[in-house]
């Protein structure tokens, strides 16, 4: 195993942390090490999987704090 | 960027200047991912609603106050209110939620249904189920960091700061979280579509390379 980043730089990486020249370091490093590549693609499925997972509150909840917003008056 | 959507910036400035319509999108934008945060804490439903309510109210009379900071971020800002009332709320509480998160009805009904067979719902849903059960499983502080930064769009350094804990130690105790739950899922998979759990790994990592 070459690895040679951290897990918390290739975290940092995943969700779009690190500066430009991390940045970098970590795209050169992916195309040559195929274990941080496969560790890197695990990360991703996990984060993509985790965005799909959304709720939404009922429309009478919504339509309560537009209400709410509209009478409002700063006292 | 979409120059077309305003930001969320533009958005509290116009809604200040009495554009009511402003807050309403900025509602529509950021209410799935609160009530999402919130869900995953109180685990009921009806709860879940009123504390969505009591974010919003608050971040209402922050914003028509004048004491909204306009050098933060709103997105983590109501994020960051969800989750504190949702956190106080569990607390005091500790009671057994009304509607446990496996209930499949809410989200059947919410889903979009236009590209979608209702097959492909119904396995979606499955798994949504099932994935929201195994967030609940992770440890305390790795459920906490995994909602902030997924559904409070807060930054590790951020989330240290709220947390009191080091930026790696934040790090850390995110990387445990999704390898917990890879494993979780790996360990489930029979039950998990193909859409959500793809097997092409290498794909995913040429395509973030190229992004």
């Amino acid at each position: 195993m070459i690895q040679t980043l951290p897990h918390s730089t290739l975290l940092r990486y995943v969700y779009n942390e690190l500066p430009a020249k991390e940045l970098r370091e970590v795209e050169a490093a992916l195309l040559h090490d195929p274990e941080l590549a496969t560790a890197c693609a695990d990360l991703l499925l996990a984060q993509r999987t985790l965005d799909r997972l959304r709720l939404e509150p009922r429309q009478a909840t919504t339509d309560a704090i537009l209400q709410y917003s509209r009478t409002f008056m700063v006292g | 960027m979409d120059l077309l959507q305003p930001s969320d910036s533009a958005l509290i400035s116009l809604y200040l200047a009495g554009q009511e319509s402003a807050f309403a999108i900025l509602l529509e934008r950021h209410r799935s991912r609160a009530f999402t945060t919130i869900l995953l804490i109180v685990r009921d439903e009806e709860m879940a609603e009123d504390l969505l309510q009591d974010t919003f109210i608050k971040a209402i009379h922050t914003l028509k106050s004048g004491r909204y900071n306009e050098e933060g971020k709103f997105a983590p800002w109501i994020c960051r209110i969800a989750h504190n009332l949702a956190i106080d709320s569990f607390r005091r509480s500790k009671r057994v939620p009304h509607v446990s998160l496996t209930d499949n009805d809410r989200l059947v009904n919410t889903l979009p249904m236009a590209d979608d067979a209702a097959d492909d719902i119904m396995a979606r849903e499955e798994t949504h189920s099932r994935l929201r059960a195994l967030i609940q499983e992770l440890p305390a502080a790795q459920k906490e960091v995994l909602l902030m930064r997924h559904y409070g769009d807060m930054s590790f350094q951020e989330i240290a700061n709220a947390t009191g804990v080091s930026i790696n130690t934040a790090l850390g105790r995110m990387r445990y979280a999704l390898i917990n739950l890879r494993k979780k899922i790996a360990a489930n998979s029979h039950h998990y579509d193909s859409n959500i759990t793809p097997f092409d790994t290498a794909s995913l990592c040429v395509q973030r390379v190229a992004s």
